[in-house]
């Protein structure tokens, strides 16, 4: 499997790495909220907020562009919902950047600010995923009190949507070594229909193959773990850090900006 | 030597009515290392997940003394440990640590044992430093020695591992038939490839349209060219030179 795993960098050894899951979540969740509950029509604020997660980044090691490339990924979703503002609200408001001055539309003031939310929370997010493994956050979720069901089903989708990518793979390749013509729409619907009809038969058989091999380990439905996770000192001076950063920005950059 | 696994007229069909093993009758002794060999749909699968009580057939299936019955399942799964052919199906926790670590919490063993059982586990298959890797970070060799681990971390008397060595390059078969070489529990491996059975057992069971051909030696039936062939096998490239003598003879 030669996939980009979005937590291909979690693995590595830097500070930030060794910093505990429950933390690194909670911080990330407070901060997300804190930027989500900017007003509007703010967009150079969040410039301000994007040095947290952007010190995240750098302090673990995770390279920029990795952290952008993957915000491209999901970025469609947001770009239609950003460049929509600008076509239906065009209240003017006047800008001021220092000496700078000039007038635009309230509709383009909330198109930056949603794609200057999108990319903060999204920096976030990345800087949690690629600094922490994903099962020390399910142990971290688990441990913050979320429910025991979801937590296994969050392991079981980690671990096996990359196969389940895999196979798709390799049912495309497979038409995509025979498809010499195009068979036209309805031709081609009922192949997708098939294939989708193959995997899922396949995740059935899967999913039948891991009950026997958990039974066999002597499952029988109570969900044992051992927890590996400890709040140290170092967790507690991050947590000191991020309150410190929010509060800062929240009590004196905030109205000095807006 | 005692008996670990007592099969007496075991005989199983799949739910359409296609009859997977017939009046099948065996039993394997302490510390042997047999081979179930056979041709594709032979039912050799079949009857490894009939020893481990995931096949309800007629017949009797004993495990250690244990009749196989809803009472004395969780024990038997203690006793025999079972690997699935495809390790994928086998390794599903987010690490190998928790996927090593699962069989042996299941056992109701406390944190301090668990911890030891996984890193001894792991030690043995060459793995102590994977162990908070994902399953999906590790190669198709590491994945297929991962499985084992998972089973031997439960310590189990006899284990039974369905085509170990699928998709292995040579130097990984040849880490693989020096791991279970070493291994002092009862082996029961069920594959198609002849030169690695040859390699690790001391008994062959030739299965071909559910039913047992041949019991025996593992020299004596595996060097036997037509029988093999009949049975769509061949000889081991080890054994071929006994095969010609006894052919000339």
């Amino acid at each position: 499997m030669h996939h980009a795993y979005i937590d291909k960098f979690a693995y590595q050894d830097s500070p930030v790495h060794r910093l505990d899951s429950r933390v690194k979540f909670i911080v990330t969740l407070v901060f997300t909220a804190a930027v989500v509950s900017l007003p509007r029509t703010s967009p150079s604020i969040l410039t301000c907020y994007a040095i947290g997660p952007f010190m995240m980044l750098v302090l673990g090691r995770i390279p920029l562009r990795f952290a952008f490339k993957h915000i491209l990924l999901v970025s469609p979703f947001i770009l239609v919902l950003a460049v929509t503002c600008p076509l239906y609200d065009r209240t003017p408001v006047a800008v001021a950047f220092g000496t700078f001055l000039w007038q635009t539309s309230l509709g383009w003031m909330r198109c930056f600010t949603i794609l200057g939310k999108f990319i903060v929370t999204m920096l976030a997010l990345i800087a949690l995923v690629s600094t922490t493994r994903f099962s020390d956050l399910l142990t971290g979720l688990q441990k913050l009190g979320l429910p025991k069901l979801l937590i296994i089903q969050l392991g079981f989708l980690y671990r096996y949507i990359f196969i389940l990518i895999d196979r798709a793979h390799h049912i495309l390749r497979a038409r995509a070594g025979r498809k010499l013509a195009n068979l036209g729409f309805a031709a081609e619907l009922k192949i997708a229909a098939a294939m989708l009809g193959s995997l899922l038969i396949r995740s059935i058989d899967s999913a039948e193959h891991v009950n026997i091999a958990m039974q066999a380990r002597g499952f029988e439905g109570k969900w044992r773990s051992i927890s590996r996770l400890k709040i140290r000192r170092c967790d507690l001076l991050f947590t000191l850090t991020a309150v410190s950063f929010l509060l800062g920005l929240h009590f004196f950059v905030k109205p000095i900006l807006l | 030597m005692s008996k670990v696994i007592e099969i007496e007229n075991f005989s199983y069909e799949y739910p359409d009515g296609t009859a997977a093993l017939s009046n099948i009758s065996l039993s394997v002794e302490h510390g042997q290392r047999l081979t179930l060999i056979g041709p594709n749909g032979a039912g050799k699968s079949t009857l490894l997940l009939a020893m481990a009580g995931f096949v309800k057939g007629t017949g009797k299936v004993l495990v250690d003394g244990l009749q196989i019955n809803r009472q004395n399942l969780r024990k038997i799964r203690t006793l025999l440990g079972c690997c699935l052919e495809n390790p994928d199906d086998q390794l599903f926790m987010p690490t190998l640590f928790d996927d090593v670590a699962f069989g042996p919490l299941n056992m109701g063993l406390d944190a301090e044992q668990v911890k030891n059982r996984v890193s001894e586990a792991l030690k043995t298959v060459g793995l102590a430093e994977m162990a908070d890797k994902a399953p999906h970070h590790l190669s198709a060799g590491q994945r297929r020695v991962a499985a084992i681990a998972t089973i031997l971390s439960m310590a189990p008397k006899i284990i039974t591992l369905d085509e170990p060595d699928g998709s292995l390059d040579p130097r990984n078969r040849k880490n693989l038939i020096k791991l279970l070489s070493g291994l002092p529990q009862t082996l029961i491996i069920a594959t198609c490839d002849m030169n690695f059975a040859a390699a690790i057992a001391d008994r062959a069971v030739l299965l071909d349209k559910g039913g047992v051909i041949a019991d025996g030696d593992a020299i004596k039936i595996m060097s036997d060219s037509r029988l093999m062939t009949e049975h769509g096998l061949e000889v081991p490239g080890q054994f071929k030179n006994i095969a010609r003598r006894s052919t000339s003879n």
